[in-house]
């Protein structure tokens, strides 16, 4: 047995005990149980490798516990928790397994110590988090979770190649740091990057997480973007190429998300926005960049659930989250509108909210390491944060034009979990020594100084004024009921027209060949009978004697050919 | 259109008669002037203290002002002409699509503030 029972499997063990407990009250009190135990164990392990096991000759690590490993390890635990109290409501059993194996497998992979662990629980978040889709019961979100599913996989099989090289070359399946260079590597890194969500790589993201069901989106958005963050981390940090990965992502997101109807799918491409900052962090890769990353991904755990937990209670009153049919919430729904400005301000990186204590870190080491166009664009990228998480959310749902929508407050489980999570939001943004304790490194760092105060201030300030003459002037562009094109549409629109209009081809193709060759065999079949057919002398009726004649012709010729 | 029930007559709880003293026209003008006065406020705040940074442009008053004003009105206003390329009606990818389908109904808990 394991000297260390690996925290993975008490959300295993958890699952289990879900699977057959009667009531779905137990079976919430259950998965509200387990994150706790979990948190504990994580809180409390020493650092050091665990939970050895052989296979097949190699040694697979399933506890690796450091900083970086646990830090992450504790907001997964956390998220989990909050996302199961957010969720206590469900009955649906599948869902309720589903959170908990997935939020498993995505503890599993931050402690793997080999490639081999990672790639199974890399797996195993893949194939958990699908049914969190499916669980909304619908073909469209069927259809999306088969996508998702797919690109999920693929991500997983391309980083078992990758670590299968990368044996191939070294002897060894270990997960540590890595240099680009060989084939496996970039299989690996590559890999990571699927579900880091890069440009190009993304869209499954801003596709499937609307589809999920309400409490099944606040759970999916914790974590496996955040786990491809800690893998990019642990492999590949310091890897320049993706300073400039992480500033595209920074960028492009925000366009998308400031004219996306569907609040959610803008969340989505938030967190991608998000995640850009993340990943420069890793790209930079000192000490400085990489605390940053941390504590950036900790942040954002908390403050993106939140976001996704304010929509999603908007969404389970009203039966639907697009800003085009919301407007004048804050009316009836006053409570989970602070909560989402909480979150708005914490993603937004106001003082005194999460954002901006832990975004710094990674603006001020790109600043620090003299990346300056990478640095303009964080500090955009920032300004752009406001537009649509800071603003967009919070305004076209509970304020802003007047939907006549008069529902419900949320229930009281939904704003004890939002709550609890804004509270946090607010109490790393007021007392950051705490995360900067779990850090990965030693911080050196004090972000409420009268500069940067003042700085972030006025670009939010002024960006705020922005907006407002914008609105005023009807410049910004409006709300209306649609949906716009990302790279999903050369798998959903161009790849099928292509395969259609192929398959048409072949059609066209194989009835013309069918009409060619009927026409050749009617013809001979034509001949054939003109020749042969009843009506000519070959099929005619002889009387025996003509043959016995012609047989006596023939044998006489060959008697003379024979003698002559 | 939707109805609009008049919030005189209504009984909001009091957290959302607070806030909705927000959306009301005739105060916009009050939170408009607020605003106003904030960012002036901030910017003649870089007139009380050394400002440094890592990049000379940083030391320049106001300079994170006008850079979040600039850039937040570019964006709004490319990311509207991006509209132009991209945008699609809701069933542009068929009737098989979340966009197009209603979030299923029990689900949910669709509950007026007033319902028990």
């Amino acid at each position: 047995m394991f000297d260390i029972f690996p925290t993975a499997f008490i959300f295993f063990a958890g699952a289990l005990l879900v699977a057959i407990a009667p009531g779905h009250r137990l079976r919430s009190a259950i998965a509200l149980l387990i994150p706790v135990i979990a948190a504990w164990q994580v809180y409390h392990i020493p650092e050091g490798v665990f939970a050895r096991a052989e296979i097949f000759g190699q040694t697979l690590e399933m506890m690796r516990v450091d900083k970086l490993s646990r830090v992450f390890a504790l907001i997964f635990c956390i998220a989990a928790f909050l996302g199961n109290l957010y969720a206590w409501h469900v009955r649906d059993r599948v869902q309720q397994l589903a959170a908990l194996f997935y939020s498993g497998s995505a503890l599993g992979a931050v402690f793997a110590g080999d490639l081999i662990t990672l790639f199974f629980y890399w797996e195993g978040t893949a194939i958990a988090s699908v049914f969190l889709i499916w669980a909304r019961g619908t073909i469209g979100a069927y259809n999306t979770g088969l996508r998702y599913l797919i690109i999920q996989i693929m991500s997983g099989v391309i980083l078992l190649s990758g670590a299968a090289l990368l044996w191939r070359e070294t002897g060894s399946i270990a997960f540590d740091k890595m240099t680009l260079g060989s084939l496996g590597t970039w299989l690996i890194f590559i890999s990571f990057g699927m579900k880091c969500a890069f440009p190009l790589m993304h869209n499954w993201l801003q596709d499937s997480y609307p589809a999920a069901t309400v409490t099944g989106t606040v759970i999916l958005s914790a974590f496996t973007t955040k786990l491809a963050v800690y893998a990019l981390a642990r492999g590949f940090a310091g890897t320049e190429i993706l300073i400039y990965i992480g500033a595209i992502m920074t960028l492009f997101p925000i366009f998308f998300a400031e004219i996306e109807n569907d609040l959610r799918r803008v969340l989505a491409y938030s967190l991608n926005n998000q995640l850009g900052f993340m990943v420069v962090g890793v790209g930079i890769g000192t000490e400085m960049a990489l605390n940053g990353t941390a504590s950036h991904a900790f942040a954002h755990i908390l403050y993106k659930a939140l976001l996704f937990m304010s929509v999603g209670a908007v969404l389970f009153r009203t039966g639907t989250s697009k800003a085009s049919e919301l407007g004048g919430l804050c009316r009836t729904m006053p409570k989970t509108a602070i909560f989402c400005l909480i979150g708005a301000a914490s993603i937004s990186a106001f003082p005194l909210f999460s954002g901006f204590v832990t975004k710094s870190l990674i603006v001020d080491a790109t600043a620090e390491n003299h990346y300056t166009l990478i640095w303009a664009v964080l500090v955009f990228a920032s300004a752009g944060v406001l537009s649509h998480s800071g603003i967009k959310i919070p305004y076209f749902t509970f304020f802003g034009h007047d939907s006549g929508l008069r529902p419900k407050e949320a229930p009281l489980h939904m704003l004890l979990a939002m709550g609890i999570t804004a509270f946090l939001c607010i109490y790393i943004g007021v007392n950051p020594d705490p995360l900067y304790a779990l850090l990965p490194y030693e911080v050196e760092y004090h972000p409420y100084t009268m500069n940067h105060v003042v700085a972030q201030l006025q670009l939010l300030c002024f960006a705020l004024l922005a907006f407002v003459i914008l609105m005023k002037t009807g410049l910004h562009p409006p709300e209306v009921r649609s949906i716009n094109l990302d790279t999903d549409w050369i798998y959903r629109r161009i790849l099928p027209d292509i395969v259609m209009s192929f398959g048409r081809g072949l059609g066209a193709v194989w009835t013309s060949a069918g009409q060619s060759a009927g026409m050749f065999f009617g013809d001979l079949y034509k001949w054939l009978e003109k020749v042969l057919g009843p009506e000519t002398g070959v099929s005619g009726v002889r009387p025996v004697g003509t043959m016995t004649l012609w047989v006596s012709v023939l044998l006489s010729i060959s008697l003379v050919i024979v003698y002559l | 259109m939707a109805h609009i029930p008049s919030d005189k007559h209504e009984k909001l709880p009091f957290l959302g008669r607070f806030l909705s003293w927000f959306t009301l026209p005739q105060n916009s003008k009050f939170i408009i002037g607020a605003l106003v006065i904030v960012c002036i406020g901030l910017f003649l705040a870089d007139f009380t203290y050394k400002k440094y940074g890592h990049f000379e442009v940083e030391t320049y008053k106001g300079f994170y002002g006008a850079y979040g004003f600039v850039m937040f009105t570019a964006l709004i206003l490319l990311a509207k002409a991006l509209r132009y390329f991209i945008q699609q009606p809701e069933d542009y990818y068929g009737d098989k699509a979340i966009d197009r389908e209603e979030y299923p109904e029990d689900q949910l808990e669709k509950l007026g503030h007033e319902d028990v």
